[in-house]
């Protein structure tokens, strides 16, 4: 899935697209809510962007340092893995 | 009524907790206690709050006896902190928000310190002393803001004393401050420290450097105890907070001081601050290591508060942020 494109080795861009299932529109709309407003740091020359479908989350990144991508997008998915963790907890409607 | 659910983790603190009306209906938190000599990084800090938040969330529910559906609103501190902990706990807030399809209001740490204060020991309209691991402010309020009358120009004076406890390797279970705090009851003797009050400000590095450099040659050489050195250090940096705080009264004319912020919970301190009150004819309130250290009912509280006047931070305007001046929040709910 990553793809190096670029003229030398000192202009070097990553491309990272990685797709997540959910079960219906309403839980990839929370996640894409929940996982949206906070951007990724500057200084890391990484830039992250999320979409939503029916029943997937999307997530595109673009990095210029493999490191700077590989540190984004553990975080992210350590991210996720609470949200769903957090959905399936408490988002059952016997809970209501 | 109204009832906020508050998610606060922007140190080592995780908590959440429930206000209904000026009741606190449950407060559960937990702590990430390093070993001694070590301090708490963001990464391991965050590792720590992921790994409880969702036990904590179900002890805050089930101790108040309450239902998802009686929360009418979710608060969750915007900052300021350290920003992997804060992201951690505004993931649970934003993601529990929308599943149960509550209003989310983001909150300032500090405020939710100063609210919190206020409610537990009914301070009208009091100097107020921040003091934490991470904050040192002397503030007071006019015209719907709390000013910052005076605050510290480096590190924070909890932040001094944790560094120092790890200096001398003293523990941090439960907290490296109260550590401190019961080995300066057993201090006989005062060694002279820098005294670093500048106007209304203080600084705290200087003092610390002072410390680091001469501890461990002065107690291998048994010139003094540690005891000693807890003493003489709490000694100066409370008598430093004691001054400015008196200072912003004399310029505010107010008779009343609320100390709050985890260090706001050492006696030592509240009895220093208690002497100069008692001077100036003047009311301490301070409050116990419950509602002073870092806890959940304190964003609920301030929240409680925001939500009360209107207000609610919109999914797309809930990012955290690291850096968040108590003087940036409009204070709508007092006059």
């Amino acid at each position: 899935m990553a793809s190096w494109v670029g003229d030398s080795i000192f202009d070097n861009q990553f491309e990272l697209t990685i797709e997540v299932p959910f079960p219906s529109q309403r839980e990839v709309s929370i996640a894409l809510q929940s996982l949206s407003p906070d951007h990724e740091p500057r200084t890391g020359g990484t830039i992250k962007s999320l979409s939503a479908s029916a029943n997937a989350l999307s997530v595109k990144w673009n990095a210029v340092k493999a490191r700077s991508l590989r540190v984004s997008v553990s975080s992210f998915l350590d991210h996720l893995a609470l949200v769903m963790e957090t959905m399936d907890t408490f988002g059952q409607p016997d809970l209501q | 009524m109204t009832v906020v659910i508050g998610f606060e983790g922007s140190a080592n603190k995780i908590g959440i907790g429930i206000i209904r009306d000026g009741e606190v209906l449950s407060n559960p938190r937990r702590t990430y206690i390093t070993p001694p000599g070590q301090g708490f990084l963001p990464r391991e800090t965050a590792k720590h709050h992921r790994a409880v938040i969702l036990t904590v969330l179900r002890e805050a529910l089930d101790e108040a006896g309450l239902k998802p559906a009686d929360i009418d609103c979710v608060a969750y501190t915007k900052g300021p902190g350290m920003g992997a902990p804060l992201l951690t706990v505004a993931l649970v807030a934003r993601t529990v928000a929308q599943l149960w399809g509550k209003p989310l209001v983001g909150v300032n740490h500090c405020i939710g310190h100063i609210e919190m204060g206020r409610l537990i020991t009914g301070a009208n309209n009091p100097t107020v002393l921040y003091v934490s691991g991470g904050n040192t402010q002397v503030i007071a309020y006019s015209e719907r803001r709390y000013r910052i009358f005076g605050e510290t120009i480096d590190i924070a004076v909890g932040n001094c004393l944790d560094r120092f406890a790890r200096v001398i390797k003293i523990s941090n279970d439960p907290s490296p401050g109260y550590n401190i705090e019961q080995l300066a009851k057993k201090g006989k003797q005062y060694i002279e420290l820098p005294y670093t009050v500048k106007g209304m400000d203080v600084s705290f590095s200087g003092i610390l450097s002072y410390i680091e450099e001469m501890a461990n040659k002065m107690l291998s050489s048994g010139q003094c105890t540690a005891e000693d050195l807890c003493f003489s250090l709490q000694e100066t940096l409370f008598s430093m907070l004691v001054e400015i705080t008196e200072r912003a009264m004399a310029h505010c004319g107010s008779q009343e001081v609320l100390i709050v912020g985890g260090v706001g919970c050492n006696l030592r301190l509240q009895e220093m601050m208690g002497i100069m009150c008692e001077e100036r004819g003047a009311h301490l309130f301070a409050t116990d290591e419950r509602f002073c250290i870092d806890n959940g009912a304190m964003i609920a509280q301030a929240g409680w508060e925001m939500f009360r006047m209107g207000q609610v931070t919109e999914l797309s305007d809930s990012w955290i942020t690291q850096r968040y001046r108590t003087d940036e929040v409009e204070v709508t709910w007092r006059d």
